[in-house]
């Protein structure tokens, strides 16, 4: 799992040199900017289009980390009916819940109704391809 | 020969993942979470890996998989075929995990380590190995035993126990005795099948009636690791850990056929591919070869066709890593040996005598060519490493492998492959 993109690129020519060339040169590597921990980190595509209203499209890829406990609005990857599946998470009143997306608050499901629903990772990124 | 006499009390832990293999295909299929699971050897040959459901509906350890067919239907056991690019990934992501707790860690397999923990507490231990235990659960998914203990060989037989336990999490000290008192002598650590033959036959056939033996008697009938586990036994820690990585002598790559093969033809695919994969593997190490050995044999049990097995091994003129130049010698070298009209089962190629390529590159008489090779190398290896295994092959490996292993129930997940990556549903 590695993906790095060069960022400075500099050619020896004739002439005055690049008021640049003492600046360092390196390579973006965006492990060290999109993943904090590797070991919890999984990279999980996604298929379906029911996140589509919090930016999440068929196809793309999601960032994953195990280890960080979810937040209010949470992008999470969850055990569903043993799959699974990603969704919001959102909390009221100190009640945790699921949902699809943000619109359809009304189809949430309450978590401490349904212990075995279990909370897999929270998605930290998302990659969408646009082209 | 003496006993190591060393009065320092370690405290070393060994961190075992739970039906390994089989909580690797559980990660991204909830389904299989809680019910029967088994995972096959390659070619889809024996069980290596159960789940506590498929062990108690009686499925046994390295059983050959047709002989369990019938329970594996009646029962609705769910089967894999072993996905290593997987395991791998998981295991290394386990063993990240741990070195989160401390750098003094021995690797010991694929799925269970060593670390030293005495700088822990007697009274904070047991409550430091389930911290371990549930951040390796939540960062990787992958459940694990820690057994505790003042030597590596009581801490294989608390990590036995630790998973019988409810905690999966056990330290044992002084009353280490009772449970040696259950602990079958073919179950230590270091004990192997001849060792355990002989102390049985002695009767000799529980953990705690070696710890009590006369040192003489261990003295005279075995050797030194014989009395090293002795020792270990009564608590003097005489193994140390293992926390560098040594760099392997030799690599073997080697498969059976998932249908018998006759033709020299198909054999010289699979002995490409094997070339191929070795050569990626030692390059991985910075590592060269100076001798290749190919082996190919018959099936010994096949009753009805005559047996053939033979080995030939070629010095290299140079050491090398590059694909084509060892596939070149190995072909040489499977032409020599091939025999006409029998049906092979496996075939296998080992690199040994490996050196640094460093060391090797003090050499004046390496030709430039190596060189030039070296950036073909690096080249495939990056392109197979991006795009995904045998992307760039040589055509000799061949297409259509019709020898390939056979892998019918395969999960196809590689959480380490952009082109294979689990998938998750937006319903």
């Amino acid at each position: 799992m590695k993906l790095t993109i060069p960022f400075y690129l500099h050619k020896v020519g004739a002439g005055f040199p690049s008021p640049a060339t003492d600046y360092i040169e390196d390579d973006i590597d965006l492990n060290t900017h999109l993943i904090t921990n590797a070991p919890a980190t999984f990279i999980i595509r996604v298929q379906g289009k029911s996140m589509v209203n919090v930016g999440i499209y068929d196809g793309d890829l999601l960032i994953v980390d195990k280890s960080i406990t979810p937040k209010n609005f949470s992008t999470v990857v969850a055990n569903v009916n043993e799959e699974l599946v990603v969704k919001t998470l959102v909390k009221e009143k100190g009640i945790s819940y699921i949902t699809s997306g943000s619109s359809n608050i009304s189809e949430k499901i309450n978590l401490i109704e349904n212990p075995e629903i279990i909370i897999w990772g929270v998605v930290t990124y998302v990659i969408h391809k646009q082209q | 020969m003496s006993f190591i006499n060393n009065s320092k009390k370690n405290k070393i832990a060994l961190v075992d993942c739970n039906s390994f293999y089989v909580s690797c295909e559980r990660l991204f299929n909830p389904k299989i979470i809680n019910k029967p699971v088994v995972v096959l050897s390659n070619n889809d040959g024996c069980v290596i890996s159960r789940s506590t459901e498929a062990k108690k509906i009686g499925i046994k350890m390295g059983e050959p998989y047709f002989k369990v067919k019938e329970l594996v239907k009646k029962n609705s056991v769910h089967i894999f075929s072993s996905n290593y690019a997987l395991y791998g990934d998981l295991s290394r992501r386990v063993m990240k995990t741990l070195k989160s707790f401390t750098d003094k860690i021995e690797i010991y397999s694929i799925d269970e380590a060593f670390i030293d923990l005495s700088h822990i507490e007697d009274k904070e231990i047991e409550n430091y190995g389930k911290e371990i235990k549930e951040r390796i659960l939540k960062w990787t998914g992958i459940p694990t035993s820690v057994g505790i203990a003042n030597t590596k060989t009581l801490s294989k037989v608390a990590n036995h126990i630790a998973k019988e336990n409810k905690t999966g999490v056990i330290y044992i000290k002084e009353d280490v005795d009772e449970k040696l008192k259950n602990f079958h002598i073919s179950d230590i650590w270091g004990v192997g099948k001849q060792l355990s033959k002989l102390y049985i036959k002695n009767g000799i056939d529980t953990a705690y009636k070696l710890k009590n033996i006369s040192n003489s008697w261990v003295k005279k009938s075995t050797n030194v690791l014989g009395a090293k586990t002795v020792m270990e036994l009564r608590g003097t820690s005489c193994i140390d850990l293992i926390t560098h990585e040594t760099k392997r002598k030799s690599c073997c790559v080697s498969r059976s056929f998932g249908k018998k093969v006759e033709s020299l033809n198909k054999l010289k695919e699979s002995i490409t591919t094997h070339c191929l994969n070795a050569a990626e593997k030692i390059r991985n190490d910075n590592q060269v070869t100076k001798s290749i050995t190919v082996s190919i044999r018959t099936s010994p049990f096949d009753k009805n066709r005559n047996y053939y097995s033979n080995t030939i091994t070629i010095d290299l003129p140079m050491a090398t890593s590059n694909s084509i130049e060892l596939i070149k010698n190995a072909i040489i070298g499977l032409k020599k040996i091939y025999r006409y009209g029998y049906f092979y089962q496996k075939a296998g190629v080992t690199l040994s005598k490996l050196q640094d390529m460093e060391l090797n590159e003090l050499n004046l008489l390496t030709p430039l060519m190596e060189n030039k090779s070296k950036t073909l190398m690096r080249a495939i290896d990056f392109t197979n490493a991006k795009y995904g295994r045998n992307s760039i092959s040589i055509a000799q490996a061949g297409i259509n492998n019709s020898w390939k292993m056979k892998r019918e129930h395969f999960s196809k997940i590689d959480t380490a492959s952009f082109s294979h990556l689990p998938t998750i549903i937006a319903r």
